[in-house]
This record gives C-alpha cells, structure tokens and sequence, in this order.
C-alpha cells in the first residue's frame, strides 16, 4: 500500500479517519503494517502491501 | 411477489445475507487460485459466464461483452478471468486525472484498463472481499505495471473510503452478488464527490426467478438467483441519492448469459444492462 493513498481511506464502520503504523516498508510501499481508526481504534492489517478492510466480523472468517 | 418461505434478511428472498456472502467469497476464492478459473468442478451451477476453458476462451467471453481486441491485448492475460458482464470501463467514459473505484474488483482486468485512460496523474482503486483475488490482482499489479492502481479487501456494503473521494464508480456484474444492495448503492453515492457518476454492468431481472433458482446458493454466486428488477434498482439507486438514472438491457447479452447454466436457460429471466447514475453538483 503506499501512503499516498491514506487521505482517501477510511474506516468502513463509522469512516473515521485512519492512522498508519509501519512495521515494514520498501521504497514504494508499506507492506506490512496497521491502519487504526482515530474514532473507534479498531486496527486493519496490512499484509503482504494489501490493506485489510474487512469489517472485523468478515476479517476473522477470512483468517479462519 | 416472493413467498413466505423467504429468509427475512435477504433483500430479495431467497438465500438468507450470510450464507450468501460465504458462498459467494468460496467460490471467488476458488476461482482466483485454481488456473482453470470458475466452476471446476460444481458443473450444472452458473458462474459470471466462467467455465473450465482456458484463457483465449476468457478473450473469446470478453469480446463477445464487448471489449476491443486492442484492451484484451494490453492487459496482463491473468487479470481477465472471464467473469464479467459488460464493459464497465467503456461506459464510463473515463477522462484522464480522474479517481476510479472498482467495487468487487476480482482480478482487476478492468482497473488496468481504466488506469490506461484515467492515466499517471488518475488513480485506481479495487475493493474486493476475497483475499485470493486481491492477491492475484496485486500480483497482475506487479507484472502489467500499473503505478496508478490499488488494490484492498473491503467489502462493498462498507467501503473503506472517505466520503467525496471518487469521481467514477465502475462495477462488473458483481452488486448482483450483495445480500444489501440498497446498503452497496447508499456507500457508492456516499463516497462519489458531488457531480461523480456510476457505471456498472450487472445483470438484471426481467422476469421472475423460479423457486428452484432463487433458493440455490450456487445460482446466487453464478449471478443468476441475485439479479434484481430494473424497477427496483432504479429505486434503490434514487433513494441512494442518485440522479440521471439509467438502466439499459442489452439485448445481445442472451447469447452468453444462456451459456450460465447447463440445466436451464437463464437467459428467460436474467439480462446483462448498463446501469448509470450521477451524484448531484450541490
């Protein structure tokens, strides 16, 4: 994922804004790390540069 | 109207929300990893127009929706899985700088054409709910080298993108597959900037579905069992805010629609159409 592309995110529960923790970059993108929404701190994955914006119900039965 | 067997979550009777939304994310899941793409195994069951041919078959499919030899071949060949229903990216009429969505984005054949045409100053973005297909399309990044496009798993009835961001939505025959299609058109207007527009293809209802159809979990993620009547979306896309709506048929869709199901012809009851509409100025 590159950063660029944090201003259009958002949460998909309540669209707040969302904060970015790398934990692993290349010059391009992140490619792993976190997106925490500043309304309601649920945190998305980012695996493998994809940025997981499941709602959480669907995201745990994905990693199932 | 439907019967009272109906599940009352579902927005049209039929399979109830969450067996649809499982079913719906195996069997995409299946297609994005197996190289045989679609069906496989589960023969007699519809599924997008897919099949267990190979790729030159998937171009064969897609001219016959439309697209020109000149976008089949400018396209990484693993992007185009065969699976649509129209020309989304045609309909559009895309302008250069502009910023694209791509709900239910699969593979993301028609991110990289419109990333050609929005090009280097436009953005792409796919939402998908199947990792495996977001995976694949990442992969399909990388190789057609496509700078401009972005790929995520979200789901469509909640779209992880701020409010007045997007200037197009395109979508190829994948709202059909939402147990919450009013909740898919609500985020779609929600995330459009004022004067955006939406241009998808999706199959619609032209008569009603038999019962045999409507409750068979396989015909729902085949894009049969959730096509909804033209009335009723052109509802749902008003009541979602929209303006200038349009629902169009095509009438040449009964050739590869027919091809959906072995057992019966769908195409009595299911149509392919552009469905367009527009976010007002103010």
């Amino acid at each position: 994922m590159k950063e660029s592309l944090l201003d259009i995110l958002c949460c998909p529960l309540d669209k707040g804004e969302l904060e970015l923790e790398v934990i692993r970059e290349n010059d391009d993108e992140i490619l792993e790390g976190r997106l925490v929404c500043v309304e309601c701190g649920e945190e998305y994955p980012i695996e493998d540069g994809i940025p997981n914006l499941l709602p959480p119900d669907m995201r745990d039965e994905a990693a199932a | 109207m439907t019967d009272d067997t109906n599940v009352p979550d579902s927005d049209d009777g039929g399979v109830g929300a969450a067996e649809r939304r499982h079913t719906v994310r195996d069997r995409y899941g299946e297609i994005a990893t197996s190289e045989a793409s679609c069906c496989g195994e589960t023969s007699g069951s519809a599924c997008c127009g897919g099949d267990t041919r190979g790729e030159t078959d998937h171009d064969d499919r897609s001219r016959l929706l439309g697209y020109s030899d000149a976008e089949l071949d400018e396209v990484e060949s693993g992007a185009n899985l065969g699976l649509g229903c129209g020309t989304p990216t045609a309909i559009a009429g895309l302008e250069r700088g502009e910023v694209v969505l791509d709900l239910g984005s699969g593979a993301g054949f028609d991110c990289f054409l419109a990333a050609r045409k929005v090009g280097p100053e436009g953005r792409v973005i796919g939402v998908d709910m199947t990792p495996e297909m977001v995976e694949k399309a990442r992969e399909n990044a990388a190789t057609d080298d496509a700078e401009n496009v972005s790929f995520r798993l979200g789901e469509i009835e909640h779209l992880p993108v701020a409010d007045g961001a997007v200037d197009v939505i395109i979508s190829n025959c994948v709202i059909n597959l939402s147990p919450d299609k009013q909740r898919v058109f609500d985020e779609a207007f929600r995330v459009l900037r004022p004067g955006g527009r939406l241009a998808i293809s999706d199959v619609v209802q032209t008569a009603p579905l038999p019962a045999a159809v409507r409750t068979n979990p396989s015909s729902v993620a085949g894009c049969v069992a959730g096509a909804a009547p033209i009335p009723e979306l052109e509802s749902m896309l008003e009541d979602a805010g929209g303006v200038d709506v349009s629902i169009d048929p095509k009438g040449d869709s009964e050739e590869f629609i027919r091809e959906w199901d072995d057992e019966r012809d769908v195409s009595e009851y299911i149509v392919s159409a552009t469905i367009e509409g527009r976010k007002p100025d103010r």
